[in-house]
């Protein structure tokens, strides 16, 4: 399955796992450790209401001042963050920096495992690629530099991507239990995941088969498992803050959407200018568009449901409320564990120059909208649609060539169309 | 049935399309054949859509001064009501103005230090009885040091959450702050104080400013009231401090008398006010001060235009289109030169960067007729135009390029010139990058030499090594803004930066030593490279187009005329010879330009200025690869 590449280079000390990883751990720290974090604290792109560490920050203040922090509709925070951060992890902001950064690198190495259980090898010439496409990702580092806690999102995805492609069903179960518990909008995942547990996590993509209907029973007890997982985290958030006013404030603002601060995804503008009375007919529908990729992804791509996972994250990375450069950010990296599909993407450039283009415009014309004060929301809103046809073409490409790949090279002068 | 109907040559023009393009056989080959169909029709006439995409894109740059793509200008804010006052200043007024006059000649004759001057303007508006204190700074890396004056008249009708600000400096703007004093400017500030407290239908905070120096007191003495700490200013924190402020005028008045009102607005990093503060300026000067308004000190608008075409005949030379299409291309050059550099055109530009809308009003020095009876009367109103905003300015426009005192071109209109180069450059790259990958090659027989057959080899594109390129200029670029910086700042010497820029060229020469590829299925790096440099400097062009139109254009010019000639050839010397070529392109201007390198650093340390590390970081390591596109193998 695996595509192996040409004979690997003279200088593979240079580029070995062993020398390059720690060189990126160290970078990735000593960035943390710079003034930036205090310059993009506040920054719309790289952390949403939900997930801003100054927010965080007001919510364990008030926490513990004995005052319920979910009364004020300023704190989105999951209770099992005022949880940790009261007791074992630490809140001054400089610590901070390395936690989060530490998690960065726990994803990168997690992503580094799902990478050698698909290709079922011990370890490959690829793995510091890999790291580095994770560690050196802006869209994923900038928002682990701003405290965003989307960073812990992306790390337990991506551990429940390692766990599940180990086989070891109650520890993946667990990270997705805690996944949405943090950001409800990740249920997309689930299902391919479960797929993942009974069968493998190996690159099928070339040969598809058809998965057997009787092993889909197999994920009912896992299922179960999984609800045990999820309602004991319920009842632990509900202790930790001492009710059930919670659900409403953190999961359901993705659902309702109560605070429209800009943020690079598709949502906020458009309620912005929505008239009230059709406020709620939309955000059913904005909810439930999120929902009807599941099963079409799942069914199609029965036989790689690693695959069908990675779809679904860009599926999120694109049209989620509340996201931030982290989410399409993970979708981008995580590229890298199928490179087997890429001889078959029709357009890698101009999805490539469209991110460019995108990166480029987003911090460009929110300047121009907040500080300068000569352009307006429009232009912003622009620089948002012009992001999401770049992540949309992204995830149309890998969704192209993860169907393409199993007819494989066809003889010159005929061509593959979809009917 | 009616047969017309069939016969009608719309009707049979519609069928015959509808067979082509929708036969009834196989919907999906239809579907590939007219891909395939549009592709080649496409690929083939590619070069010359790519040439007429430039040439349309030029052409636009060179007809912007037509009168054609100008409108006249017009107010936008209702609210606003310009030169719909009685103005009260009068020839006390003026009296009041000659006396401060007076004292400003004695102070300019015993060579005052700034805080002797500092203490007078305090003494005057103490004496009128208005809030005003004294401001201390210093640049610790030029040795710049001054005091600034402010003093504060408390709206009698607002809550004094808003302010607006009647400032001018104590050297004028004149050949950018050559060291001619603004004695006129800073007395009718004095007698405006005097005058306007008299009045109680302020609504909003007057603010009046005497700053010392050019741009420096200024800029001190905003960070100061925006509490903007800066590592190399040391300033006094301000004692009073007011509301939002939503417009400033600064006044700029170094001659005896003008004949015109000159309008300066670009300021810092490109940004424009917003376009009715203007307009009502121009209105109110022209309808209640009775004094003609001009663009900068254009007054004599065929300046460049007779000294252009002196050989031109004179029939020719008076035509009144001619004449017009190249007092608005002064106009337009005036604009570029300010707005490509992101210098501020006067004091009033340091406001924009706290989004403040603000303009200076140059009074062009003549023998007459006009003095501060007109002055006065023109700021009184255009205040009251001023204290008439509910809201920020913000119903203009923006983005917008003054060809003249009363005449402007949209976005719309200038705009596209600058996007077809860069849909032009994106072309082309997209072009380079796909026939990158095939390579023609003539079958070869055994029997007979060359067969007329001919065929595609695909082949790779090697990507990492070209990215590892395209950073490697950048961090280049990078390394030698830092280096220019510290040369300048630290040791202050000029001389040493040809050095630096000579250094930062002969980097890249090593890449000569890397041998062509053997194989015929990898794509040369050069023709990689080529497809990356120019779809990153269409993308840059794009993307700097609505920040800084005249940096675009400048960049489309100067980028969009070279970088598709980049091309590898077989000979050493001609690719040295080529590379030589770009390398000047690149870094020449650190030898001619030695003022200017000076003064965009300065810009940089002190104003914040965004050219210099946009030369440096964006613009030098566009232009250096593709003199290493020239230096890589075939």
């Amino acid at each position: 399955m695996s595509s192996s590449k040409s004979p690997s280079p003279p200088n593979t000390l240079f580029l070995s796992l062993s020398f390059l990883f720690p060189a990126l751990v160290i970078v990735r720290i000593a960035l943390s450790t710079t003034g930036l974090p205090d310059i993009l604290k506040n920054d719309h792109q790289l952390a949403s209401p939900l997930t801003s560490f100054s927010q965080l920050q007001e919510g364990i203040y008030l926490f513990n001042h004995d005052i319920d922090p979910y009364s004020g509709g300023t704190f989105r925070h999951s209770p099992l963050y005022l949880a940790l951060f009261t007791t074992i992890l630490p809140t001054n902001q400089k610590l901070c920096s390395i936690l989060w950064t530490s998690c960065d690198v726990i994803g990168a190495w997690a992503l580094i495992q799902t990478w050698r259980q698909r290709q079922n090898v011990k370890d490959s010439p690829r793995d510091s690629l890999i790291a580095a496409t994770y560690l050196l990702n802006p869209y994923v580092f900038l928002p682990t530099l701003a405290l965003s806690t989307s960073t812990f999102e992306n790390t337990l995805i991506l551990l429940a991507f390692m766990f599940a492609a180990k086989g070891q069903k109650s520890a993946t179960l667990l990270s997705i239990a805690f996944l949405i518990n943090l950001s409800l909008s990740s249920i997309l995942i689930l299902p391919p995941i479960l797929l993942v547990l009974i069968t493998d996590p190996y690159s099928h993509l070339a040969s598809p088969r058809p998965i057997a209907i009787s092993s889909l029973k197999k994920t009912l007890p896992l299922l179960g498992e999984f609800l045990v997982y999820f309602a004991a985290l319920i009842f632990a958030s509900s202790i930790v803050s001492g009710g059930l006013s919670w659900i409403s404030q953190t999961w359901g603002a993705t659902l309702t959407l109560p605070d429209l601060t800009p943020n690079p995804g598709l949502w906020w503008y458009f309620f912005t200018e929505m008239f009230d009375h059709f406020r709620s007919f939309f955000l059913v529908v904005f909810s439930i568009h999120l929902l009807i990729y599941i099963a079409p992804i799942c069914i199609k791509f029965q036989y790689d449901p690693l695959y069908a996972a990675f779809l679904l994250i860009g599926v999120l990375g694109t049209f989620k409320a509340y996201p931030t450069l982290s989410d399409p950010g993970l979708f981008l990296s995580l590229i890298s564990l199928f490179p087997e599909t890429y001889p078959y993407m029709n357009y890698p450039v101009v999805t490539a120059l469209l991110h460019v283009h995108a990166s480029l415009l987003l911090p460009l014309f929110h300047h121009l909208w907040l500080t300068t004060g000569t352009g307006n929301a429009n232009f912003f809103y622009a620089s948002t649609l012009v992001f999401a046809c770049a992540n949309g073409a992204a995830l149309l490409d890998c969704i192209w060539s993860g169907l393409r790949i199993a007819i494989a090279q066809v003889p010159e002068n005929y061509v593959v169309v979809q009917e | 049935m009616d047969q017309t109907q069939y016969h009608h040559p719309l009707r049979r023009l519609l069928l015959r399309l509808h067979e082509r393009f929708k036969p009834t056989k196989n919907k999906s080959i239809a579907l590939v054949r007219r891909r395939k169909a549009l592709l080649s029709l496409l690929t083939r006439h590619l070069r010359s859509i790519n040439i007429l995409l430039f040439l349309v894109g030029y052409l636009w740059m060179l007809s912007l001064p037509l009168s054609y793509l100008s409108r006249g200008t017009y107010i936008d804010e209702n609210a606003l009501q310009p030169s719909q006052v009685n103005t009260y200043w009068n020839w006390g007024d003026v009296h009041t103005a000659d006396r401060y006059l007076e004292h400003l000649e004695r102070l300019r004759d015993m060579n005052a230090t700034s805080d002797q001057r500092a203490e007078f303007f305090l003494s005057e508006f103490q004496k009128l009885g208005i809030l005003s204190y004294i401001q201390k700074y210093r640049f610790s890396a030029s040795g710049m040091d001054g005091t600034n004056v402010y003093a504060s008249l408390a709206s009698p009708r607002g809550p004094g959450t808003e302010a607006m600000i009647i400032s001018a400096s104590w050297l004028s703007r004149t050949g950018e702050g050559d060291g001619t004093l603004n004695l006129r400017g800073v007395s009718t500030v004095l007698a405006l104080a005097n005058f306007l407290k008299g009045y109680s239908l302020w609504a909003k905070d007057i603010i009046f400013v005497v700053s010392d120096g050019y741009l420096d007191g200024m800029h001190a003495w905003l960070n100061s009231y925006h509490d903007v700490s800066q590592s190399n200013l040391i300033r006094d924190n301000l004692m009073i401090s007011s509301g939002v402020i939503w417009t400033a005028l600064n006044i700029d008045y170094p001659g005896h008398s003008f004949s015109h009102l000159g309008v300066y607005f670009e300021g810092l990093n490109g940004r424009l006010p917003n376009q009715d503060l203007i307009n009502c300026f121009s209105r109110i000067s022209r309808f209640t001060g009775g004094v003609p308004v001009v663009l900068y000190d254009h007054v004599d608008s065929a300046k460049l235009y007779t000294k252009v075409a002196s050989w031109v005949p004179s029939v020719i030379l008076n035509h009144v289109d001619l004449k017009s299409y190249f007092s608005r291309l002064q106009n337009i050059f005036r604009h570029f030169s300010y707005q490509v550099q992101g210098r501020p055109s006067g004091v009033h530009g340091l406001f924009h960067r706290f989004r403040i809308d603000a303009f200076t009003v140059y009074a062009f020095p003549a023998s007459g007729p006009h003095g501060f009876h007109a002055i006065g009367r023109i700021v009184e109103s255009t205040l009251r135009t001023m204290n008439n905003l509910l809201e920020r300015l913000h119903a203009s426009f923006f983005f917008y390029m003054l060809t003249d005192h009363d005449q402007f071109m949209k976005i719309g209109s200038y705009l596209p010139s600058a996007i077809f180069i860069s849909v032009a450059l994106m072309v082309q790259g997209l072009q380079v990058w796909v026939s990158a990958s095939y390579l023609r090659r003539k079958i070869m027989t055994s029997e007979k030499a060359v067969s007329t057959k001919e065929n595609w080899l695909k082949r790779k594109r090697p990507v990492t090594p070209i990215l590892a390129i395209v950073l490697g200029t950048y961090a280049v670029g990078g390394l030698l803004f830092l280096s220019m910086e510290t040369s300048l700042s630290y040791s202050n010497n000029e001389k040493t930066l040809p050095y630096i820029a000579l250094l930062f060229a002969c980097l890249p020469l090593s890449l000569l030593a890397i041998p062509p590829y053997p194989e015929d299925d990898v794509a040369p790096l050069s023709s990689v490279l080529k497809a990356f440099n120019l779809c990153l400097a269409s993308t840059v062009i794009s993307i700097i187009v609505i920040l800084n139109f005249s940096l675009a254009a400048l960049l489309s010019l100067s980028l969009g005329i070279t970088l598709p000639f980049s091309s590898s050839s077989m000979s050493i010397p001609m690719r040295l010879l080529k590379y030589i070529g770009y390398i000047i392109l690149a870094l020449s201007w650190v030898l001619w330009g030695s003022q200017l390198t000076t003064t965009a650093f300065w810009d940089w340390e002190i104003l914040g200025g965004w050219f210099a590390p946009f030369v440096c970081i964006v613009y030098v390591p566009l232009v250096l690869q593709a003199g290493i596109v020239c230096l890589l193998p075939p």
